[in-house]
């Protein structure tokens, strides 16, 4: 049953092989699928300047193993859209506020691309910015993408007018936060409950699992 | 930026704030018809693309065709050779009709499709493929006799066709149908894919060979296909798994 841990500052050192997987994940599809050359690394893990102590991710685990994840950020602080992709913005007019974050480098490993993962990250992303009185997440995101989330019950509206980045039609826009939202996507992700999870780490999970199990 | 690029974009903005005050299909046909005429478009046609055991009639959404092509075209089920469907199926990027290429040798009918539709005064289009959750595909076609399609106006109408498709889908269509395959009905046709048989499949996950054989057969069924190969060749064109 895939689960979706909040990984922060606080608690990342009980997370740590994890989160070593995440970002070579990252680099596998963002550099070897999506061919982001610029993001390109010797030790093949993707990591930025934005992957500080300031950000939180949102990480899919299945039985141990990571199967996709997302990045929030705040837009208080130099961000992404801010920094490198206010050209995509209408008039420049880069959206920030405390209740404000950024969604960054979301993705699902190719073979659950197909079932219900994506579903169960959005609702879980939906869930987390509730909790912490989040009101909008802006994200640059590709425009095939977008019926996806408007899908997934998500209200976004465009920040500007698509265009090319990277040889793929992207779009600046805003989701809303929202009760409504959550229902409807955990009402497709087949969610009874809450699959969102604050822990202090799942460094021993894979030894633990048998054991569980048994 | 331009000032002409500029009215480009005010005017793809204002088009989505009217979109969310619109709560019947009409309104939102008489908005598209109005906003997109700028452009030179006078027919467009929501629809979601059949599975193979589907009509295309069930499925369109919201229409403003010539009623004779309408006719014509579901009468001879036009959708199952239409280069513009076959494209849509293919690609996640929104393109012009010429761009639907197709061989006359495989696809006769494509040709006769593409003038039917142009003695109907629709020679040039734009066509948006939607690829949503669970499989759903579907796609919103535009047409009309001039055009006025340029890397100026191409965003702002890529931009107002997404926020018209998923305003007529809120109002008309609240769910996407969902994938008719179980997850061990895809599981045994995506190994078939990567050329496994029955057999191999039933060790990799664990079953017998029957039970794999089982799932085939009525994976083949829910998309009247005539056996696995078939099967497998319909799932990958729509989608409904991946390799």
């Amino acid at each position: 049953m895939t689960s979706i841990h909040v990984i922060t500052d606080k608690n990342k050192a009980g997370y740590e092989t994890i989160l070593d997987e995440y970002f070579r994940l990252r680099h596998d599809i963002f550099v070897g699928e999506r061919g982001w050359r610029d993001l390109e690394r010797p030790d093949r893990r993707d990591m930025d300047a934005y992957d500080n102590e300031q950000a939180t991710y949102l990480v899919a685990l299945d039985g141990g193993r990571v199967i996709g994840g997302l990045r929030l950020y705040p837009t208080l602080l130099p961000h992404m859209i801010s920094e490198a992709f206010a050209h995509l913005i209408r008039g420049r007019d880069v959206l920030s506020g405390s209740t404000i974050l950024e969604c960054t480098r979301y993705f699902i490993v190719r073979e659950r691309r197909m079932g219900r993962t994506d579903c169960r990250l959005l609702a879980a992303f939906q869930q987390f910015c509730l909790e912490e009185g989040i009101t909008e997440v802006t994200a640059v995101v590709e425009m095939w993408r977008l019926p996806r989330w408007q899908q997934a019950g998500f209200k976004v509206r465009p920040l500007g007018l698509p265009t090319m980045v990277e040889g793929q039609t992207c779009i600046a826009a805003a989701i809303q936060i929202s009760d409504d939202s959550l229902r409807h996507v955990s009402r497709l992700a087949g969610l009874r409950g809450s699959c969102l999870v604050r822990g202090t780490g799942v460094s021993n999970l894979v030894d633990r699992v048998p054991h569980v199990a048994a | 930026m331009s000032g002409r690029s500029l009215d480009h974009t005010v005017q793809a903005f204002e088009f989505i704030e009217e979109l969310d005050r619109l709560a019947t299909p009409q309104a939102i046909i008489d908005a598209m018809e109005r906003s997109f005429a700028q452009y030179g478009f006078e027919n467009f046609i929501m629809t979601g693309l059949p599975h193979p055991e589907q009509r295309i009639e069930g499925l369109v959404l919201l229409k403003k065709w010539p009623l004779g092509w309408y006719e014509r075209y579901t009468r001879n089920s036009y959708d199952r050779h239409d280069p513009v469907i076959h494209l849509c199926r293919r690609t996640v990027q929104p393109f012009e009709w010429g761009e639907a290429r197709y061989d006359p040798d495989t696809n006769p009918k494509g040709q006769e499709i593409m003038q039917g539709a142009a003695d109907f005064g629709m020679r040039q289009g734009y066509c948006l493929p939607i690829h949503g959750l669970n499989g759903f595909e579907a796609c919103l076609s535009m047409s009309g006799p001039d055009l006025d399609l340029t890397p100026q106006t191409k965003p702002a109408i890529h931009l107002m066709a997404m926020y018209a498709f998923e305003r007529a889908r809120l109002v008309l269509a609240p769910a996407p149908r969902p994938n008719p395959l179980t997850n061990r009905e895809r599981e045994a046709l995506r190994w078939a894919a990567l050329g496994k048989s029955a057999a191999d499949t039933g060790e990799i996950l664990g079953v017998t060979e029957r039970t794999i054989t089982a799932h085939i057969g009525s994976a083949c069924a829910k998309l009247t296909a005539a056996n696995k190969t078939h099967a497998v060749a319909r799932a990958l064109q729509h989608r409904l798994i991946e390799i």
